[in-house]
């Protein structure tokens, strides 16, 4: 159980620090494509802010989208648990697409997180559900050649 | 008028504490569907849009009459609607007004602009309704469509458009209309000194807003203000000048409503900063000039608000009506010299307000 929730822990934290940091390059490409120029310096203080401030707000969609995406991912593992591992990230990425469609259809604002604006954004970003569902099962079930030691019996 | 007679009866006292004085609101007329602005009419009564997309005639008594308006392409819903209505400086003797609305369907809308002649006596209808501007391009979404006016002394109009809020770099563009204020003649044509000539767009004026809220022309300074609403904080009072880069969404003082920068940089070189900027937002959206001050309206921040011009920046000089706990929607100083007030919500107001100093 404890094992469990860390690998969701650090799966929620692995997905945020990615997701932000995509989000924060595709505000910044929109800006340097109208002749902006954008310092390195100026950058990673960009990041740095979104971590601190878009990052929570991005943990907030990602935890419960992620609990349900990965209970879906375990019952389907049930099933077939060849493809456990491709669950979790099939999971999480579709889940956190469906997350963005329900949170935008749901805030006044046509799109709540602006990176989500293009086709490609919106899958880099839903793609960083997947990445959390990589971690979660890479850290709860890893498989034997993933590990130093075997796996307990 | 039952509810009228009660309601002025009433004469809603409200003295409210401001940092320079006191104000007294009367209510003129009740339940008003989300009205978005109002126009004195020189014979008396009043003209009140409401979002949805009736033109109301308040009487000076409160009755109301629905003005017969045929707009086949009206777009009613969350932010759009029939936005502004405004008389031509020549009303006495065109009976001419002009209507911001928002036009199209779900999938491909923008602002547009009618020209309509007033009939002579209640129950008033408009009559020749022309379309004189259409902005483009057509968008989706119903958001960020700003949809103020306000005349020039040369009779040409300036219309505020927003940026449709997902479309906002084509504020820094100018071969499209959003995040523009465009100037027109009241026939829909292009004035021959508009500063840019981009065949697509040679109407703008101004560029890089957000969603104007507020334009108004001051006679006396010779200047054009102007506000508009930044994401989260950063609504900006700006002087506007013509060929002018207001910014958005290259320098902001804001930022996005997830917390993330929209960008890096609240000044750059060649951007007008603003004048006044209200970080966190109040939502400004109304703007009237009062004895040389602004009289600003806000929606978030329910409150009206006065400022002053001293030693060429603007300040704070009171605050009032924030104990309506309302939204206010619209502040305009009639030509009669009365300071009228609308009320946001499905039973809006719209009040009569006097400051007591």
């Amino acid at each position: 159980m404890v094992r469990m929730f860390i690998a969701f822990l650090c799966a929620v934290i692995g997905a945020t620090l990615v997701g932000t940091v995509i989000q924060t390059q595709f505000n910044l490409a929109e800006l340097t494509a109208l002749s902006v120029d954008i310092d390195m310096s100026t950058r990673m203080a960009t990041i740095l802010h979104d971590l601190l401030h878009f990052g929570p707000v991005f943990a907030l969609i990602l935890t419960p989208t992620l609990l349900i995406a990965f209970i879906v991912a375990r019952v389907l593992s049930h099933l077939m648990p060849k493809f456990e591992r491709a669950w979790f990230i099939i999971g999480g990425g579709v889940g956190l697409a469906c997350a963005f469609s329900i949170v935008d259809s749901l805030a006044p604002m046509p799109t709540l997180i602006a990176a989500n604006r293009t086709l490609l954004g919106f899958l880099l970003m839903s793609a960083t559900g997947a990445f959390a569902g990589w971690i979660f099962d890479r850290l709860w079930h890893p498989q034997p050649q993933e590990l130093a030691e075997e796996l307990p019996q | 008028m039952k509810q009228f007679i009660i309601s002025l009866c009433l004469v809603l006292s409200t003295t409210s504490a401001a940092l320079a004085g006191t104000a007294r609101t009367e209510v003129v007329a009740n339940n008003l569907n989300f009205p978005w602005s109002v126009a004195e009419l020189p014979e008396g009564g009043f003209l009140v849009t409401e979002r949805s997309g009736q033109l109301v005639f308040v009487s000076q008594t409160g009755d109301k009459h629905h003005v017969e308006i045929d707009l086949p392409d009206l777009y009613a819903t969350a932010q759009a609607g029939l936005f502004e209505v405004m008389l031509t400086p020549d009303f006495m003797t065109s009976r001419e007004l002009v209507l911001s609305y928002s036009c199209g369907t779900e999938k491909a809308n923008n602002t547009c602009v009618i020209r309509a002649k007033l009939s002579l006596q209640p129950p008033y209808s408009l009559l020749d309704t022309q379309n004189i501007f259409t902005a483009l391009p057509k968008k989706e979404g119903a958001a960020h469509y700003g949809a103020r006016m306000t005349w020039l002394p040369d009779d040409t109009l300036l219309i505020a458009l927003g940026d449709g809020f997902v479309y906002r770099e084509q504020a820094q563009k100018l071969d499209n209309h959003l995040g523009k204020i465009v100037r027109i003649t009241r026939n829909g044509e292009v004035p021959e000194d508009n500063p840019f000539t981009h065949s697509k767009a040679p109407e703008i004026f101004s560029y890089g807003h957000r969603n104007v809220q507020g334009l108004i022309y001051d006679s006396e300074r010779d200047a054009i203000w102007q506000h508009e609403h930044g994401p989260k904080g950063g609504d900006e009072l700006n002087k506007i000048v013509k060929g002018g880069n207001y910014g958005w969404p290259i320098a902001t003082f804001g930022i996005d409503y997830t917390g993330a920068k929209v960008s890096p940089f609240r000044e750059l070189p060649g951007i007008k900063p603003p004048l006044y900027q209200w970080t966190p937002s109040l939502a400004p959206a109304g703007l009237a000039l009062y004895e040389g001050d602004l009289l600003v309206t806000h929606l978030a921040g329910k409150r009206l608000q006065r400022l002053r011009l001293v030693d060429e920046q603007w300040q704070l000089e009171g605050e009032y009506l924030q104990d309506l706990n309302a939204r206010l929607r619209a502040v305009y100083v009639a030509p009669s010299g009365r300071i009228l007030v609308l009320t946001d919500s499905a039973e809006g107001q719209l009040l009569q307000v006097s400051f007591e100093d």
